[in-house]
């Protein structure tokens, strides 16, 4: 089989990994090729809009395991192959070199058994690290059920090492990976939450939930990104819309992807990690999914509207960042300018904060930005919804902008 | 401040220093500010070419690294006003030091911080987007068509990460090139170069190859989403991303 074969079979099996952050590590170059940039850079972008930073593919898509929702399951009839570690160094170096990625992001399908595996993925990081001398950003998936002493290994060669939650239950779990349970998932996440450090997985771990292949509510998912931030020290969780690549009746069949859902969770896990939202502001039992129509942060605004507006030359940062529309650099800004002059829509808008949704929720100098008497519930809700349909385009844009 | 009266410099970001210290020395408010390589004589104007302080240094200025690095980005803006830009900020700083950044309410100030936003927003994005090819004796060739002069930042971007290479990127539209010998990196005017058309050979089109086969199996057809890759990947860079150069040439959209 030619190399350029294997790659074509050995990146499709690994483009449903969402997981394509380069960020996070400071790793220099010591006398060889390549470093890390902390910010993180884009190198390309596929046809479906996502970004292209790493070299992602797997080290084999051959399988013992069968999870319902994988391709590479071993029940499925399609072509196998594997890459020599060999393989997989010079076709990184030559990328690099050439500046079309930012690095490698290796996962792999469980051979003979997980140890096996993972002896063979650190083979590979070994040989591009020691012999190529590849200062570059590396993230790699541990196989469930490694040992330890593999995982320490693993973890000291790679800025990111990380494995899948795949989904938010263990009912869930149980139904499409039978093979797998979570106990194993969880195991490798503690274990590189206790062991990270500058040398070891410097840019953390990451994992990744598959969004509509099992009956799980967007409570049940936040529910579970809450719990794996709080315990493991996550950098990201991934939400990854499900395609169904395989036929099987514990399956659903959709028509298309929920993309809309995704893009809901991860607006949602931000308001999580850095807008001092809890889930139970968001959804509750009553309400265990997320509006398709409004964004959850104005969903949740327009539910205690009586905490508007907000006077931007007063409000508290944690306050601004209420408001639909203000992001963090926003509310930084706000809180900086003011300081130095009486901030009105006109400034907001020369300081580059786009108030397009922000308006209808705030005051500048105790002036609402037209007839103070439409500050009300259904006029704000129903041009929320009406800007947003026209730009049904600028939002999917936006989609890709959270992976 | 006379309405025709137009100072000239170098074109050097040392001589716009030092044009713009004296005039704020002086207090002189210019009507506008040129480089003398590139300024159209126009017969209303009054042309000052002021003598060059030969003791100049660039911390006569007094202003912080901050402010300094804003003003250097938008000296690399392709703005045609960004001389004028530059002093006007810098008469601000006089006054408001470091917290000039906030002050987002004055008009000068506002546009050359966002002049800067944008110039350090395409060397970010290209740092992703320059693709080399191998050339003759393992060196590394890109070409690059930017918007802004941003190939001194992107050569120190790839004098770290590609430290040990030799590597020459050539910015077409400035018709000048960043050459790289594994210690420094050279500026050099394409006019006292002579470098022939570069020539891949057959083992760089297999690269290539490879990484095409990679681009286009990534992508997931249940997701396509063409605007949103163009969105993030402007029409203007693809004539020297490799993997958009065929959509480039069709004209469409890939
Ligand atoms: S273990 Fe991984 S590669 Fe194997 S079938 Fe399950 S998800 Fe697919």
């Amino acid at each position: 089989m030619t190399l350029e074969e294997k790659l074509r079979i050995l990146a499709d099996g690994a483009k449903y990994d969402a997981s394509c952050s380069s960020s996070g590590s400071t790793r220099t170059n010591s006398g060889g090729i390549g470093n890390a940039a902390y910010s993180g850079i884009c190198h390309s972008f596929a046809s479906d809009g996502r970004c292209i930073s790493l070299l992602k593919i797997l080290m084999t898509n051959c399988c013992i395991f069968d999870c319902k929702y994988c391709i590479n399951r071993k029940s499925n009839h399609i072509k196998r192959a594997i890459f020599t570690p060999d393989e997989i160094c010079t076709t990184t170096m030559n990328f690099y070199r050439r500046n079309y990625i930012e690095g490698l992001f290796l996962s792999s399908g469980i051979i003979k058994s997980a140890d096996y595996t993972m002896e063979l993925l650190i083979k590979t990081i070994k040989l591009l690290r020691y012999k190529y001398h590849f200062h570059g950003y590396i993230h790699c998936k541990a196989i469930p059920g490694a040992s330890d002493y593999l995982l320490k290994e693993l973890g000291g060669l790679v800025d990111r090492l990380s494995a899948n939650i795949e989904l938010p239950t263990e009912k869930g779990l149980k139904l499409l990976a039978p093979n797998k349970n979570s106990n194993k998932v969880t195991k490798i996440m503690s274990y590189v939450k206790e062991n990270r450090s500058e040398s070891y997985a410097p840019a953390g771990q990451s994992t990744q939930m598959i969004i509509g292949a099992t009956k799980e509510t967007d409570l049940d998912i936040m529910n579970k990104s809450e719990k794996l931030y709080k315990s493991y020290d996550l950098k990201r969780v991934f939400y990854s819309a499900y395609i169904p690549v395989n036929k099987d009746k514990l399956l659903p069949t959709l028509e298309s992807p929920p993309l809309a859902r995704e893009n809901r969770l991860y607006q949602a896990d931000w308001l999580l990690r850095f807008y001092g939202f809890k889930v139970n502001d968001l959804l509750d039992e009553r309400n265990p999914n997320f509006n398709i129509l409004i964004d959850p942060k104005a969903n949740w605004a327009l539910r205690h509207l009586d905490e508007f507006p907000k006077e931007i030359n007063s409000a508290s940062y944690y306050d601004l960042l209420k408001v639909p529309g203000i992001g963090i650099k926003s509310a930084k800004r706000i809180i900086a300018c003011r300081k130095n002059f009486k901030i009105t829509f006109e400034d907001l808008k020369k300081m580059g904060i786009v108030i397009k949704r922000a308006k209808y929720f705030i005051t500048c100098n105790h002036k609402y930005f037209i007839n103070s008497t439409y500050f009300q519930k259904g006029f704000i809700e129903a041009n929320l919804i009406l800007e947003d349909n026209i730009k049904e385009n600028k939002k999917k844009e936006q989609l890709s902008l959270f992976p | 401040m006379k309405n025709n009266q137009v100072y000239l410099y170098d074109g050097s970001f040392l001589g716009i220093l030092n044009l713009i210290n004296k005039l704020l020395t002086v207090q002189i408010k210019p009507f506008n500010i040129c480089n003398k390589n590139i300024y159209q004589p126009s017969l209303i104007d009054e042309i000052i070419d002021l003598e060059q302080d030969d003791d100049f240094k660039i911390k006569d200025l007094n202003v912080s690294k901050e402010i300094l690095k804003t003003i250097y980005y938008v000296y690399l803006s392709n703005n045609e006003h960004k001389e004028l830009i530059i002093y006007y900020f810098l008469l601000n700083a006089q006054k408001y030091k470091n917290k000039i950044f906030y002050m987002r309410n004055l008009k000068c100030v506002n546009h050359a911080l966002k002049i800067a936003k944008y110039v350090s927003n395409e060397n970010h994005k290209l740092k992703g987007f320059v693709r080399f090819k191998e050339i003759k004796n393992h060196v590394l060739y890109a070409s690059i068509s930017p918007t802004n002069d941003v190939l001194e930042l992107l050569s120190l971007h790839f004098m770290s990460r590609l430290k040990n290479e030799y590597w020459i990127i050539k910015d077409i539209g400035r018709n000048k090139y960043s050459i790289y010998d594994t210690k420094k990196y050279y500026i050099v005017s394409g006019e006292n170069m002579n470098l022939k058309e570069v020539e891949i050979d057959e083992e760089e089109k297999t690269i290539e190859n490879l990484w095409l086969t990679f681009f286009r199996t990534i992508g997931i057809e249940g997701r396509k989403n063409k605007k949103c890759q163009m969105n993030f990947m402007p029409k203007k860079y693809w004539k020297y991303i490799i993997e958009m150069e065929d959509a480039y040439e069709k004209g469409n959209n890939g």
